[in-house]
């Protein structure tokens, strides 16, 4: 646990708010997929502290998150303020493996999944190509974040489901596309984060393209450790796993996605 | 606040100096070198946390709830926060009491702590035989039969609300091994007195109390329920209040020893336990959000006892005056 101080906490466009916390013992220790769980207020409510993936690690002594305002706690978060100290626990999880310097890693992010693949493009982002997906231009990554991502990588491929940038339709249409036809050079392999329906999809992409495919889960956790079981996610093989000590990066192949995507739509009739 | 410098104490009396007061606590014969322990599914089987706290501060260890055959537990999504609180419904996941005494039990042993094990079945039978396998085990101090899960259909609560299952069950339990047991108690029912009698008339040497409350929460916009169980336990300081009385009624009504527990996450929660009658305390949702938690509860009421010249946390064992 770190008592970590705050360096920036302020709006990095397109709803998003970028946070910066001076922990030099995490950041030592964190790597690209790793996360935090990050106590937004020292008060009884609300309680429990948020997971939130890891974007940067800035001088060896600074982590980077960024967050978009949907609840109580971020709400409460974006209004702290530089030099105030915050709670933090990690860096926790298991992160990405390493690709092989001959691979062509595939960064599929979706939604508010881009930190952890930010963060992954930074140390092995030169042969990769992003495809990153939306519901519009404004939902996308801060402009700031993108431009970062664009010299960080090899290609970016951008859809939106309305048009507006890039290709009209979701990110597994430009992933399929991609796929069909990959740019010469090594064999690809894909890292994923975003929601889970998108991810569901990637991964039945890269089942039928024979592509290697780790996704990043989010799930609501209370502790981060692995002892509350909250994050369970169900595998193929049977039982669950949890997302914050086996994941939150599994291989897709491993996860039963009928169980945390098929039942929801059912259910919405 | 006054400094624990001082040499005259809040209450008046003088300050042993020096002398460290005593924390140490005899639990139904389970020695406990402090009254604070682990509540049952809140710290799972200790491993987490080792990296994270010395274990051998600790009173104790109540690991998660373990049966006689591994459990899978209850779909996502299983938790919510709410005020103060949160709401659970894991379903008991458990890897058996075979892997339990394999893989977790040894673990623990490196460690000089007390080591209780939480156990459930959904039957009688299952109670009993997880029971007989533990019985006699080293490294095992004594047993927290749940009797009060509120999230699983077929067993643990069904024994927990009704008084003449309670009574049966926990009689079966303490015929079935030599350990310590400690009936861990459901706040879910009308007079919490009239199973703590029935744990004591089965023989139970302690009481656990209280488990979780049952309750809900509901998206608004899909209206469907948060939990994928629909209800779940609630746990928190939002229950506090509730565990308090509980353990003040329990402590009057039977002459067993009571590890209260109920949303406690400072020192000042766990003495109000104490006064209110338990003899020990267990932190749950606390180690969720602070993983120090029980070290420093355990700091913070060495320090209270010092500042108030108060010799042992014995003395102040159901001390609540009245109103």
């Amino acid at each position: 646990m770190h008592r970590a101080k705050v360096l920036l906490n302020r709006p990095a466009g397109r709803g998003y708010y970028r946070l910066v916390l001076q922990a030099p013992a995490l950041a030592a220790a964190a790597a690209p997929g790793h996360f935090v769980m990050l106590r937004v207020s020292e008060n009884l409510d609300p309680l429990l502290a948020r997971p939130f993936g890891i974007s940067a690690i800035i001088s060896k002594r600074y982590i980077e998150l960024y967050y978009r305002v949907v609840g109580r706690g971020t709400t409460l978060l974006s209004t702290v303020e530089p030099g105030q100290t915050l709670t933090v626990l990690g860096p926790l999880g298991n992160g990405f493996p390493a690709p092989e310097r001959s691979s062509t890693p595939l960064l599929v992010a979706g939604g508010s999944g881009f930190p952890p693949l930010l963060y992954f493009a930074t140390h092995y982002g030169k042969q990769s190509h992003l495809f990153v997906g939306s519901r519009d231009k404004e939902c996308l990554p801060p402009a700031a974040v993108m431009k970062d991502l664009r010299s960080r990588t090899k290609a970016i491929h951008y859809a939106t489901e309305d048009g507006s940038r890039g290709v009209c339709g979701f990110v597994t249409d430009t992933l399929a596309k991609y796929l069909i036809r990959p740019a010469a050079g090594g064999a690809p392999v894909i890292y994923a984060c975003g929601p889970n329906a998108m991810l569901a999809a990637v991964s039945r992409l890269a089942a039928e393209h024979s592509v290697p495919c780790y996704v990043s889960m989010e799930e609501r956790m209370a502790c981060g450790l692995g002892v509350c079981m909250g994050c369970s996610v169900s595998m193929k093989a049977g039982g669950y796993k949890r997302v914050c000590k086996e994941g939150p990066v599994f291989l897709a192949s491993e996860i039963d996605w009928n169980d945390r995507i098929v039942l929801p739509v059912l259910q919405r009739k | 606040m006054r400094s624990a410098g001082r040499n005259i104490a809040r209450s008046g009396k003088p300050v042993r100096r020096g002398n460290k007061p005593d924390l140490s606590v005899d639990f139904a014969g389970i020695k406990l070198k402090n009254p604070v322990l682990t509540a049952s599914g809140t710290f799972g089987y200790g491993e987490e946390f080792a990296d994270i706290i010395d274990l051998n501060r600790l009173g104790g260890v109540i690991v998660k709830g373990i049966s006689l055959k591994p459990i899978k537990g209850n779909p996502p999504p299983r938790i919510w926060e709410t005020p103060s609180g949160m709401l659970n419904a894991i379903g008991l996941e458990n890897p058996g009491v075979d892997v339990f005494l394999r893989d977790k039990l040894p673990f623990l042993r490196n460690y000089d702590t007390a080591v209780l094990v939480n156990i459930f079945g959904y039957s009688l039978e299952e109670y009993v035989g997880v029971t007989e396998r533990l019985d006699g085990v080293p490294g095992v101090s004594g047993l927290e039969v749940n009797i009060s899960c509120p999230n699983v259909k077929a067993g643990g609560i069904v024994f927990g609300t009704d008084l003449k299952a309670a009574f049966e069950l926990l009689s079966a339990v303490r015929k079935a091994t030599r350990l310590p047991v400690i009936a861990k108690l459901s706040p879910n029912v009308t007079d919490i007195t009239a199973f703590a009698k029935a744990a004591s008339d089965a023989g139970c040497d302690g009481l656990s109390l209280i488990n979780t409350l049952v309750g809900m929460a509901i998206d608004v916009r899909s209206r469907r329920p948060r939990l994928a169980n629909c209800t779940g336990g609630l746990s928190g300081p939002a229950i506090r209040p509730v565990a308090v009385r509980m353990v003040w009624q329990a402590a009057k009504a039977v002459d067993l020893p009571i590890i209260g527990m109920g949303g406690i996450m400072t020192a000042e929660d766990a003495l109000e336990f104490i006064l209110a009658g338990a003899s020990a305390v267990a932190v749950g949702t606390a180690n969720f959000v602070n993983p120090r938690a029980t070290l420093d509860i355990i700091d913070a009421m060495e320090t209270f006892l010092t500042r108030e010249g108060i010799g042992s946390i014995k003395e102040l064992v159901g001390q609540v005056n009245r109103a």
